[in-house]
């Protein structure tokens, strides 16, 4: 509706689509080290003779990712689906595949 | 396995019974209410045994749930599930919701025309076929992507969320970019690859009821969309196969009282495609309303004698006003009321500037 408002709403809409886009591409670059750091913790278990999937562990992980997630406000189970899919990810790229 | 908590329990108490249920390879599910909160386990429930759930703090109680769906059971939800479609209508709930528009999208002003019609009479989403799942492969196929196109426009300038149906996984995410809701036809209900790419799109789900398939398994495929991340599946009792001749198909009136038994899922009714003639759709309509059904997704035309498709069971636009006009005493001796539009249309002459 940029026409009947002067134009400043679609400046605005622009400049914060801009730091969602940035944002997006951060979450991104994060979730690329963890998978490498994943990998990493995967070669270890293999050197051991450890099974990759660590039920206990996973729990763990989205244990504290919800608990900060309260803490910092942010929706709990929506928080809770997205750590099932990076820990999903995490066990696809230790067991060699890509990730699912 | 539902695990039913004390009505203090605290987060703290919360988090780690998923924890230790999770800790054994299974999936949690969150349902809360006012007065109990209920935590679903999804998984092998063998693998149960060696948590010792009940003397957990913060458990209540610990039931099995014996049937085959278990994020769609009534088990797993404290309360019904309200499906929200674009920004303003829902389905479930206290009020019932109709959708309605034509059997296919054939061009823009017959689709602005039936949008325009039935939004006056009391539609608060508007349907439109863009793929067409025909049984012969020399009928109209449908508009395709020009149709989603028209439908988009409609979208905005007649203020309706809009409903079509997907057919193929390649199409979900072209079909998601221009609809509300997706509509999952009765001969793909068990298209499993669809139901999946599905789960993974954040759209409402509108899932038919196969010509042949039982209730059971018309749950199981809301159970497959649900258990890959999406949790809004509306239910669709559309008639199924038997033996009367008389109409296209029967419409099982008692699907509806037994899916409303079994899930938290709404449930809607097309008497369209139940009866295959006109002439039955307000009584099949009436019918299912009474049922409890929570909604009804009606076939409407401007003129069916020239519709490309489903001409047969399409309304005129009077016969839709007409019937709407007394599906209110219905709805009212259902204990219901009907959805109303929640805003008026934009202004046409700003469609196409809101994306």
């Amino acid at each position: 509706m940029s026409d009947a408002n002067g134009g400043d709403d679609t400046d605005e809409l622009t400049t914060l689509r801009r730091a969602i886009e940035e944002i997006d591409r951060q979450i991104i670059t994060l979730i690329g080290e963890r998978l490498a750091l994943a990998q990493r913790t995967g070669d270890i278990k293999r050197e051991a003779g450890r099974p990759i999937l660590d039920a206990a562990r996973e729990a763990e992980v989205i244990r504290r990712a919800v608990n900060a997630a309260r803490e910092l406000g942010v929706p709990q189970e929506a928080t809770r689906e997205i750590f099932w899919r990076i820990v999903g990810m995490s066990r696809g790229v230790q067991e060699g595949g890509d990730a699912p | 396995m539902i695990i039913i908590t004390r009505p203090d329990i605290s987060d703290a108490e919360l988090d780690h019974i998923r924890e230790r249920v999770e800790s054994v390879g299974l999936h949690t599910h969150l349902s809360r209410g006012e007065q109990r909160t209920i935590i679903g386990c999804i998984g092998d429930e063998a693998r149960l045994a060696e948590v010792p759930l009940k003397s957990l703090a913060g458990v209540e109680s610990v039931m099995p749930v014996l049937k085959p769906y278990k994020r769609a059971s009534r088990e797993f939800s404290v309360n019904r599930t309200v499906v929200r479609v674009g920004e303003h209508a829902t389905i479930g709930g206290e009020s019932i919701t109709v959708i309605a528009g034509p059997c296919s999208v054939e061009g823009r002003d017959m689709l602005r025309d039936t949008a325009v019609a039935v939004r006056e009479a009391g539609a608060t989403v508007l349907r439109g076929g863009a793929f067409k799942p025909r049984s012969s492969p020399y009928s109209f196929q449908g508009l395709g992507r020009e149709a989603l196109g028209l439908l988009a426009e409609a979208r905005v300038s007649e203020g309706l969320p809009v409903v079509t149906e997907v057919l193929d996984t390649r199409d979900v995410d072209l079909v998601a970019a221009h609809a509300d809701m997706l509509q999952v036809g009765a001969r793909n209900m068990q298209n499993f690859a669809l139901l999946a790419e599905l789960g993974r799109v954040q759209r409402p789900v509108l899932l038919k009821r196969g010509l042949s398939a039982t209730i059971t398994e018309l749950l199981m495929a809301a159970e497959y969309i649900m258990a890959h991340g999406n949790a809004n599946v509306v239910l669709c009792e559309r008639g199924i196969r038997t033996f009367e001749r008389a109409t296209r198909n029967t419409l099982d009136v008692s699907a509806i009282p037994v899916l409303k038994r079994e899930t938290h899922l709404p449930v809607i009714v097309d008497p369209s495609h139940a009866g295959g003639d006109a002439d039955l759709v307000a009584p099949l309509a009436f019918a299912g309303i009474a049922a409890g059904a929570d909604g009804l997704i009606v076939e409407v035309h401007p003129n069916p004698e020239c519709a490309l498709s489903d001409g047969d069971q399409s309304l005129t636009l009077p016969a839709f006003a007409a019937m709407m006009s007394r599906i209110g005493a219905f709805a009212t001796a259902a204990g219901r009321s009907m959805a109303t539009p929640a805003r008026t249309p934009r202004s046409r002459a700003f469609a196409g500037t809101a994306a």
